[in-house]
This record gives structure tokens, C-alpha cells and sequence, in this order.
């Protein structure tokens, strides 16, 4: 996308509270906010090194109950904390990155899926973050509406530092190093590309912005439990969402995320939940059969195919 | 307490004689086809819950597995020709595409069985339930024993498939190397849906004995899946004889820790183990 349509959006997307939009447009805004975030934030490390995490609702969960935590111990507003809870998932990360980066491949992706699933268990176990009971926080002080937008902007916020991140990345030295990892990572390490280094670095970057998302959320239920903020389902809606977009640009997983929030909306509407559930997990095993490298190349093939009135400059080459 | 550890021990083994049969199946795919099969666990609770309908009919777990066998065999079968196929022949990266796709799989059994059966866990009783055999201070319930040998006796014959009849090398021949065995004349896609057919129908055994054992709920598969890929990482992709012997360590360790450490905090020793092992031997304590 360009510079000037970005532009565009992103004021049309600030201005929209004031134009009459109500709670429910503000409420499904956030909520692709909040995916897009997740599945952009996932690529760090998935799409960019190559390391295909299944574990991401750790992040997201440790950011959420660290500032849930720190709301009703020390009555500190989340959106303080928020970057604390991004901290603590990013450490959180480095600890265990480091051991699950010496695996590569499906069993990095497996044991990441085992750790978000322990630390699910760790939680519900542990008395002092309320257990299986789940965590109640104070209540936002704000009207329904009110509270729609803050949460609307903050989102929003943290949708936008996560794309800026992920591209400062993807167009930086980082980004290049990533690369060569994901391309082959002996020879990266052989020409002097600090693997472990990066790799960490990406790995925290990722899981950081994840916790941060994480914070906002669990603010906003204002009870949060295991089972949703240590969601297997979150860990593999990002990956997801990052395959179904494509997942060599900040962009694809964008595109991926409002597709998949979209559909589960629709779906959730016209169909109740339990159903819901079923159609959409067959619809995501179809979409996989169909569509296994995701949209993005599928798009570029049709734009190289039609040709366009502004013919004369080169098509970029996306690689699929 | 010698007993009480005894006791812990051979409990542990017995269970574990169940992870070890789902990690088997888990393993067999991963190695022959290259597909994470997340939804494996899955199968194992739609399997349970079978058995479950049928023992509500007067049908014993053991009489239920002529129907299971078969039918998860076919849908193993079905399962490799229909869905992983048409995947693998458009995926560039077939094990995360497949950890995706069978995650929507078992997302979508998992919600069928609770809106069939209701979210709430499921226990079959037998006329064996709560029986025990006394060997001095040891009690092993007649129905863990059971459900252990069933899971002993597939594996048994899951070996002697694997090493001692000509398609069981095939499969391993394909396991070892595809293009190798290809070139040696293998039917790849015959071998693949073999191996899927066979490796379903573990799991369909395995929730047989499951039921044995163990109530379980939809949602009991993740715990299962914890199991498996614990097992899994535990003993190396790749080795029957890996899967076995650490689905009874697993089993073991998991039911002697509880014995001292708090329950809350048997998560985490799984957890702080694995990260060891990962630092110590990455590809696993068994493998060759």
C-alpha cells in the first residue's frame, strides 16, 4: 500500500469514534485491532525468522495477567502497566527462547506449543492469580461508550507501534539477518550472522508487543481466566492469520486478521457459538487445504496477470 | 513409604503404557507423512466417547473396539486421501500448514462432541470398576489393567507390523528415507494412507483405553496433547521403542512427583524438565 493511502486510513480510522460510530462497530474495530496486532507481532518471529511459534497465548496471557495483577494488588491502571506486562512477557520469552531456539523446524513449533499449554496449567494451579476462579479487576471508569473508545484509541495505539516495529525490523539490518536465518541459518552463522542473538532479540520483540496487546485485553474483560488469556486457539489464530495473509510483509498478516475476524464475526452472529465453533474449524482446515501459502500470492498473481494502466514500470517481485 | 511409591510407580506405568500408544500413532505420522497431526488426541476423546454411547447400550469397552478398530482405520484412510494430500500437493511447508489445519480439525470434533455430549467430563462404568487385584500392599484396579494391556498389546503388534512383515518395512523404509524408498519401488501414497489408517486406529484404541482409566471431557484432548508431545520431545521422532519407554517414564514421573511436590506444582516440574532436556539433549533421550 502506499504512503498516502495508508495516511488515509489511518485518519479515517482516528476520526471514527466522533462520526457517530457506536459501541458494536468500535467494539469489532478493537477486536481486529487486537488481532492484527497478534498476528503482525507473531511474524517477528515466525514470518521474518522462520520460526513458527505455537505458543504465543503465553505472551499474550503473562502480559494480561501481569496487569491484571497489578491493578488489584497495587491498584495501578493498565495502561501504565501495560508496557510491564510487555516486559514480563518479553523476559518471559528470552528464558525460555533460549533453550526452544536450539530446535528448529516442527519441533520448535511443537515445544512452543507444549510451553503455552504448561504455562495454561502453571496458572490455573498457582492461588495467588486466582486460580481456576479466575481474576476480577475494578471496573473501567468509564461509560459504555466512553469506554468503547478509549479502548478503540488504545488498541489502535498499540496495532500502530506494531506494524512500525515489525517494518522497522523487516526494512532494517535485523530484518536482513532474519532473513539468512530463515533462508538457511548455518550458512548465516557461518558468514557471521549473530544467530542466537537475533533470533532472541525477534523472539522478545514479538512476544513484548503480544504481552502488551494482552494488557489492554485483560483491562477490558476486566475478569480474565486461563482458558481465554492462555487460549490454544490464540496461539494458532496468529499463526493463522500470518499464513492466510502471507507472511513476508507486515502487511499479510493485517490482511489476514481482518479476513479471520470478519468470518468469525459473521459466523458467530448468524450461527451461535458451538456451531460456530465447528464451521469455523472445518472452514480453517479447508482454507488450509486450499489455500496453504495463504492470500498474498494469490493477489500478486492477479495483479501480474491483469495488466495495469500504469504499465511501463516493473511489477515488484513478491516472492510467495 | 515403599509401598506408596510402589504404588505411585506402577500407577504411572500403567497410564503411561497410554501415552506411550498415542505417541506411537503421533510419531508413525509425523515420521512417515510429516504432518504434526494436532488433532490425534482428539480422536482418542471421539473414540472415548463411543465407547461411551455404546456401554450406555450395554456394549463392554472391549467388545466396542470390533466397531472402533475398524472405523478409525477407515477414517484414517480417508483422513490421509482427502485432506492431507490435497494439502501437502499445494503447501510449500507441509508440518505448520498441518499443525494448523488439524488443529481446525480437532477444534471442530472437540465442539461437535460438547454440543452432542455437553462440556462436562464423561465416565464409563463396567462391571470391573472399582474392582482391585491385591498383590501384597499393591491394589491395581481391574479396569487400569486393562486398559494398560490393551495399550501394551497394540503396541506389540505394532512392532512386530513395523519389523517383521514386508509392508511394516516398507513403512519404516519410507520413515527412514522417502526419496530412497521411493526409488526402491515403495508406493509412497499406499504406504502414507497405511500408515495413516494404522495410526488412527491407535488413536481409537487408545480412547478405548482411555475410558478405562481416565473420564475425559470435549476439552481433555489438550491435556492429552501436553502427553503426547511431551512423549514425543522425550523420546525422538522416529523410534517406536522411544515412544514406549518414554511414555512409561513420563507416566512415572509424573505419578512419583505428585507423591512429593504439591499438585499446583507438577506443571511446572514438567515444565522446568523439558527445558533441561532441550538444553541437554535436544532431539530427545532415545534417539538414535
Amino acid at each position: 500500500m502506499s504512503r498516502a493511502a495508508v495516511a488515509v486510513l489511518v485518519g479515517m480510522l482516528l476520526v471514527l469514534p466522533w462520526v457517530g460510530a457506536r459501541e458494536y462497530p468500535l467494539a469489532l474495530l478493537y477486536s481486529t485491532f487486537m488481532y492484527a496486532a497478534m498476528a503482525v507481532a507473531w511474524n517477528i518471529i515466525g514470518g521474518f525468522a522462520g520460526y513458527l511459534s505455537f505458543g504465543h497465548a503465553a505472551f499474550f496471557g503473562l502480559g494480561g495477567y501481569t496487569t491484571g495483577l497489578l491493578l488489584v494488588h497495587a491498584g495501578l491502571s493498565p495502561f501504565l502497566t501495560a508496557p510491564v506486562g510487555g516486559v514480563v512477557a518479553a523476559v518471559f520469552a528470552a528464558m525460555t527462547g533460549y533453550p526452544c531456539m536450539r530446535l528448529r523446524g516442527p519441533y520448535f513449533a511443537v515445544v512452543t506449543m507444549i510451553l503455552g499449554l504448561i504455562v495454561r496449567a502453571l496458572v490455573l494451579n498457582f492461588p495467588w492469580t486466582g486460580a481456576a476462579g479466575g481474576l476480577w479487576m475494578p471496573l473501567p471508569p468509564w461509560e459504555p461508550l466512553a469506554a468503547r473508545r478509549v479502548f478503540y484509541y488504545a488498541m489502535l495505539a498499540v496495532f500502530v507501534l506494531t506494524v512500525l516495529t515489525a517494518r522497522a525490523v523487516r526494512i532494517g539490518k535485523m530484518g536482513v539477518g532474519l532473513e539468512a536465518i530463515r533462508e538457511d541459518e548455518d550458512a548465516a552463522q557461518s558468514i557471521g550472522v549473530p544467530a542466537v542473538r537475533l533470533k532472541i532479540s525477534a523472539l522478545m520483540l514479538s512476544a513484548g508487543l503480544t504481552g502488551l496487546v494482552g494488557g489492554i485485553y485483560a483491562y477490558d474483560r476486566s475478569y480474565i481466566h486461563p482458558d481465554f488469556m492462555f487460549d490454544l486457539n490464540l496461539s494458532v489464530l496468529a499463526v493463522l492469520m500470518a499464513l492466510l495473509g502471507g507472511r513476508q510483509s507486515w502487511f499479510g498478516p493485517v490482511l489476514g486478521a481482518v479476513v479471520v475476524r470478519f468470518v468469525d464475526e459473521i459466523l458467530t452472529i448468524w450461527i451461535g457459538t458451538e456451531a460456530a465453533r465447528i464451521i469455523f474449524g472445518l472452514g480453517l482446515a479447508l482454507v488450509i487445504v486450499l489455500l496453504p501459502d495463504g492470500l498474498l500470492p494469490h493477489l500478486v498473481q492477479l495483479r501480474r496477470r491483469v495488466p495495469r494502466k500504469s504499465a511501463g514500470r516493473p511489477v515488484p517481485v513478491v516472492r510467495p | 513409604m515403599p509401598a506408596q511409591v510402589l504404588q505411585a510407580l506402577v500407577a504411572g506405568l500403567l497410564i503411561g503404557s497410554v501415552y506411550a500408544l498415542l505417541a506411537a500413532g503421533f510419531s508413525l505420522i509425523w515420521g512417515v507423512a510429516h504432518v504434526i497431526n494436532i488433532a490425534h488426541p482428539a480422536l482418542a476423546v471421539g473414540a472415548a466417547y463411543m465407547v461411551y454411547a455404546l456401554a450406555t447400550r450395554g456394549v463392554d469397552p472391549m467388545a466396542s473396539l470390533a466397531i472402533v478398530v475398524p472405523l478409525f482405520f477407515a477414517v484414517g484412510v480417508g483422513f490421509h486421501e482427502w485432506v492431507i494430500r490435497p494439502a501437502a500437493r499445494r503447501a510449500s511447508e507441509l508440518a505448520l500448514v498441518s499443525m494448523v489445519l488439524t488443529f481446525g480439525l480437532a477444534a471442530a470434533l472437540e465442539n461437535a462432541l460438547a454440543a452432542v455430549w455437553g462440556p462436562g467430563p464423561r465416565v464409563v462404568n463396567v462391571s470391573y470398576t472399582g474392582v482391585a487385584i491385591r498383590l501384597g500392599e499393591l491394589a491395581l484396579p481391574v479396569s487400569h489393567v486393562a486398559g494398560a494391556l490393551l495399550a501394551a498389546v497394540t503396541i506389540t503388534a505394532l512392532y512386530l507390523f513395523l519389523y517383521k512383515t514386508f509392508p511394516g518395512k516398507a513403512v519404516r523404509a519410507v520413515w527412514q528415507n522417502r526419496d530412497g524408498a521411493a526409488l526402491c519401488g515403495v508406493d509412497l501414497r499406499q504406504v502414507t494412507s497405511l500408515t495413516y489408517g494404522l495410526a488412527v486406529a491407535s488413536a481409537g484404541v487408545a480412547g478405548v483405553a482411555l475410558t478405562l482409566i481416565y473420564s475425559f471431557s470435549p476439552a481433555s484432548h489438550l491435556t492429552w496433547l501436553i502427553f503426547v508431545f511431551l512423549v514425543v520431545i522425550v523420546g525422538g521422532v522416529g523410534s517406536l521403542v522411544g515412544a514406549v519407554l518414554a511414555g512409561m517414564l513420563v507416566g512415572a514421573v509424573i505419578n512419583l512427583a505428585a507423591l512429593v511436590i504439591p499438585f499446583a506444582w507438577v506443571p511446572f516440574l514438567l515444565f522446568a524438565s523439558l527445558g533441561i532436556l532441550l538444553l541437554w539433549r535436544p532431539t530427545g533421550l532415545f534417539r538414535r
